[in-house]
């Protein structure tokens, strides 16, 4: 069914597109010019060019090896901390993105139906005049708030928030409340910062994973912490319903009952306050409203969280003491998701503040650098305008302690539908597939048809963009600049490492152009992307040939403050909230406090998604490298539940949610419990743009049902229940 | 960087997590055709019943032999032991007979069912990424690792490393190095917390299969000549005894004339 190619050819048909150019066009090759001028390259064109990865939002460092003007190798970078010289299976396969046959090499504009696929190819003034002119339309008819803009995190992301900001739409997707919001606005409520980054130093001798499949969700350089701290000897725990690949290298696996984390982590505050395993100075001095905290959880007893997570209350309390015992050298790691329910936030914030209890401030845990470094320059820009229509998203005035930056998308999605308070008229996506990330896939195709005009920015022809009136082709990460990425104390560089193949170009340069149609070229003062460069790189007195040989720059790091300081947190108090005045004046509880999630009714099963080492979220399935490598995806069920439902390996059945239904054949296992199934997420693509994703597996956005957590706006990916039977 | 002997690889089970960088690295490095592979998963997988489950995996490529029955069987010489260790496959010497695919006891070469004799590159194995290793670089799915699950090296250290690590955690590790010793040595080691055999491994004596068939083979011409002679002698014999034999009826016969 999937036509496949053989690298070699892979590799031809680039060095036929890059020789397209240089010949059309008579332009010598820039990035082969300057690399050779900088010795990066041989005379031949030989050589290897540092660069990031962008296969996932990690960003490992990456020594790119060319031949010939040609990508043909990628290892990691030793010298990056993200990295350490070891790529991931998607790291490994980046190149075959780049080459991907279905890249899209010319801006598109649709001449068919919508969701037809009936594309005409156009030239870049064409397209960007066409966009302009619509946005422009939208904004004069309708207002600015009108036009929706939604892009997936990356590195060019703030020359996308000038694109909307300055156009003066409050209407701002990120993918982020699909994923970590709960985790995100719990630690903000908590410690006054997004997420604080983990430390896994040789002391580290317990780590609890609440569903963070680490080792299967991989963040190179963190996976590979976490395998030596397993090889070493710390004990982990692991909490997830399926006996996933980090299950087994756990040292002791709980299939708890999905939703239900939030009952285990009350039971471990109960027990650590209860019996004062707590640090108490550490406590008195940094924390606020212990003491509501101690009230609420004296009633979450390791027993009365026994039949709720199916955890013996023995196995609870011995955790607790263990937990406890090996403090400060101790570590809850918050995970992305956790168990993906309406009460994450909770759960979420119990998490943090079982760390908070421990006292392993600096120990295992400490700031986060973050992606902003005080220390790089930016172009001069003006104020962006004053907004006052409301976000369709519902923040902050149904989700008053949701960021602005992070929003809740499938929210923007669903007011799109009902057109309250008011409807949209144009989305501009960016490097984004919301037909496949947002759940019930349905609801999203029926926005597009709300809409009356769709752009999307994407290097191949994804579901979205075939849904579009209009496709602007991006260059891959191989093949352009971003903006620099601070890590510890250096700033590394994304560089094209080939030409861009066809008329692909970079995202700096498209909202430049966009910007320049809309009449806010004030807002994009770069000459092109490494001008750009240069205006970041300047207080820093390095060049940018310099940064091009070596991959980074040094910058130093703001210093911490001296232990010896007073210690604070950026909250209200500025210590860290055991108990939070900001939700409790927004009407939420101010500790974390149980709230029973929903149950599968009888004969309906737990729907559940989680990662795979080979693909990155729906982003990565027309790969071909990795569509070699990945197990076909099939519907996990537990052997006993198969037989008792008389169904077998390999058959096929209908899987039905109250939102849409289906196909999929099974995999029987013992490694799942008997009351969950689970898919891996991101297949069933319905673009036939994407030649060897398209056919190949099931959509979970076709069954998952949208609920949104009230208090953090973070989908509910795991609580949907569906019904199976043999198709 | 210390100077390796004998390149081998050690390969820790317990460390896998089976994420098949790996394999996606050695496809590329080696520019392998969307089709094949020289690196494959082997194992049980998940064992046990829910919830009292294990998990046991490996990858595997070559296991780069010392005594490779692949080079063995090959009636041609295609397949080479380098002194330092690794294993290598001349395309241009080959005929396609696929002996060395019966041979060797791990299943590694593949044939390229594809391609007839005039395109060439019959057989498909890993090479040890020459092009890697003798220029200071790991082979490709050893520097990619994320979990140093696959590590490079000198072979006799590795074996210590793995032996220092056994001893270390003598809970966690089944106490052997396989392929220290099997079929007279690999240099691919293996590590595991499960039995071998549910890593897919064959259970192979410390004698290499083809010292034993090279002994026999080399006995062949002595064998031949020997039994040669006996079946001369033989012969000689019974023809003097029959010839002794008509001589004597003969004598016989004319005397009872």
């Amino acid at each position: 069914m999937t036509k496949t190619i053989s690298r070699r050819d892979f590799l031809k048909l680039g060095a036929a597109s890059v020789g397209a150019l240089a010949v059309g066009q008579m332009l010598p090759p820039m990035v082969a010019k300057a690399a050779k001028e900088n010795g990066v390259l041989n005379a031949a064109g030989d050589g290897v060019i540092s660069t990031m990865c962008e296969m996932c939002v990690w960003r490992c460092g990456v020594l790119a090896k060319i031949k010939e003007g040609r990508v043909v190798k990628l290892d990691g970078n030793p010298e990056h901390p993200h990295s350490r010289g070891n790529l991931c299976p998607r790291g490994q396969s980046g190149l075959m993105n780049t080459y991907d046959p279905d890249r899209v090499l010319t801006p598109l504009i649709r001449v068919g139906q919508r969701g037809e696929g009936k594309f005409r190819e156009a030239t870049w003034e064409e397209a960007l005049d066409l966009v302009a002119s619509k946005m422009t339309e939208i904004k004069n008819t309708y207002g600015a708030e009108a036009m929706v803009f939604s892009s997936t995190h990356n590195l060019s992301q703030p020359l996308f928030e000038n694109l909307l900001y300055a156009f003066g739409s409050p209407n701002y997707g990120t993918q982020r409340s699909l994923c970590f919001n709960a985790m995100i606005v719990a630690n903000l409520m908590t410690y006054g910062m997004e997420e604080p980054a983990r430390i896994y130093d040789d002391k580290l001798k317990y780590i609890l994973l609440t569903g963070r499949n680490l080792l299967e969700a991989i963040s190179t350089s963190e996976t590979s912490d976490l395998s030596h701290a397993i090889d070493r000897g710390a004990k982990v725990v692991y909490l997830d319903p399926r006996y996933t690949k980090t299950a087994s290298k756990a040292t002791e696996w709980l299939p708890i009952k999905p939703g239900n984390d939030l009952a285990f982590h009350l039971a471990l505050l109960n027990i650590i306050i209860s019996e004062k395993l707590y640090n108490r100075p550490f406590v008195e001095k940094n924390t606020v409203g212990f003491d509501e905290l101690k009230k609420e959880v004296s009633r979450y007893t390791p027993e009365w969280a026994a039949p709720l997570t199916g955890i013996p209350a023995e196995t609870i309390t011995r955790i607790a003491h263990e937990f406890a015992d090996a403090a400060p050298h101790t570590l809850a790691h918050n995970g992305w998701r956790t168990s993906n329910f309406v009460n994450s936030f909770h759960t979420q914030r119990a998490i943090s503040i079982l760390n908070a209890l421990m006292g392993n401030w600096d120990v295992t845990m400490t700031e986060a650098a973050g992606e902003e470094s005080g220390t790089l320059g930016a172009p001069p820009q003006p104020a962006y305008p004053r907004v006052s229509a409301l976000r369709l998203d519902g923040v902050p005035w149904k989700y008053p302690v949701v960021p602005f930056k992070i929003g809740v998308f499938q929210e923007l999605r669903d007011n799109i539908v009902s057109g309250d308070p008011y409807p949209a008229h144009g989305w501009f996506i960016s490097r984004q597939n919301p037909i496949m990330s947002l759940p019930d896939r349905g609801k999203t195709i029926e926005a597009f048809g709300k809409l009356d005009f769709i752009v999307t920015v994407d290097i191949v022809l994804n579901d979205t963009a075939w849904f579009s009136d209009v496709v602007l082709p991006e260059a891959s990460y191989l093949e352009r600049y971003d903006p620099l990425l601070p890590v510890g104390d250096k700033v590394f560089l994304r560089q094209p490492v080939i030409e861009p193949q066809g008329e692909a170009k970079s995202a700096l340069w498209i909202y430049k152009q966009l910007g320049e149609r809309l009449g806010l070229g004030d807002f994009f003062q770069y000459e092109d992307e490494e001008d750009y460069l240069r205006q970041q790189l300047a207080p820093l007195g390095v060049s940018l040939e310099e940064v091009k040989i070596k991959g980074y720059a040094e910058a130093p790091e703001t210093p911490h403050a001296a232990e010896s300081a007073e210690k604070s947190w950026n909250t209200p108090s500025g210590k860290i909230e055991l108990y939070s005045d900001t939700l409790a004046k927004v009407g939420f509880p101010g500790v974390p406090t149980w709230e029973e999630p929903p149950q599968p009714a009888e004969g309906e099963f737990y729907l559940l998604t989680g990662k795979v080492a080979t693909s990155t979220q729906f982003g990565t399935q027309n790969n071909q490298l990795l569509h070699k490598y990945s197990d076909d995806p099939r519907l996990w069920i537990n052997a006993k539940t198969a037989a008792s439902l008389g169904l077998v390996d390999e058959d096929w059945v209908e899987v039905k949610s109250s939102v849409g239904q289906i196909h999929t054949p099974l995999l029987v296992t013992q490694a799942i419990r008997p009351d969950c199934l689970y898919m891996t997420p991101g297949y069933g693509h319905i673009s036939k743009g994407l030649k060897t994703a398209f056919g190949v597996g099931a959509s979970d956005s076709t069954v998952h049902v949208t609920f949104t957590d009230p208090i953090s706006g973070g989908q509910a990916l795991s609580q949907t229940f569906v019904t199976i039977k043999k198709a | 960087m210390t100077v390796i002997k004998h390149h081998a690889y050690l390969f820790d089970a317990t460390r896998c997590i089976d994420c098949r960088a790996c394999m996606v690295a050695c496809s590329v490095e080696n520019n392998i055709d969307m089709d094949k592979t020289r690196i494959w998963v082997a194992g049980l997988g998940v064992t046990g019943e829910y919830p009292e489950l294990q998990r046991g995996t490996m990858v595997y490529h070559c296991m780069h032999c010392d005594h490779p029955d692949c080079m063995s069987a090959c009636p041609v010489g295609a397949y080479t032991k380098a002194e330092d260790g690794p294993v290598t496959y001349n395309p241009d010497l080959c005929i396609g007979c696929r002996y060395c695919m019966n041979a060797c006891p791990f299943g590694v070469p593949h044939f390229d069912y594809d391609k007839g004799i005039i395109e060439g590159a019959f057989i498909d194995k890993c090479t040890f990424c020459p092009q890697r290793i003798y220029n200071g670089q790991e082979p490709a799915c050893v520097e990619t690792c994320p979990t140093d699950a696959l590590e490079y090296g000198d072979r006799e250290e590795l074996i210590a490393k793995a032996h220092a690590r056994i001893a270390e955690h003598p809970t966690r590790y089944i106490d052997h190095v396989y392929g220290e010793f099997e079929n007279g040595g690999t240099s691919y080691l293996i590590l595991s917390h499960v039995p071998f055999s549910e890593l897919g491994l064959p259970n192979l004596p410390e004698t290499p299969v083809n010292e034993v068939s090279e002994k026999v083979m080399e006995m062949t011409i002595p064998f031949a000549l020997g039994w040669g002679a006996v079946l001369t002698a033989v012969t000689t014999g019974v023809a003097l005894y029959d010839n002794k034999k008509k001589a004597a009826s003969k004598e016989k016969a004319e005397t009872t004339k």
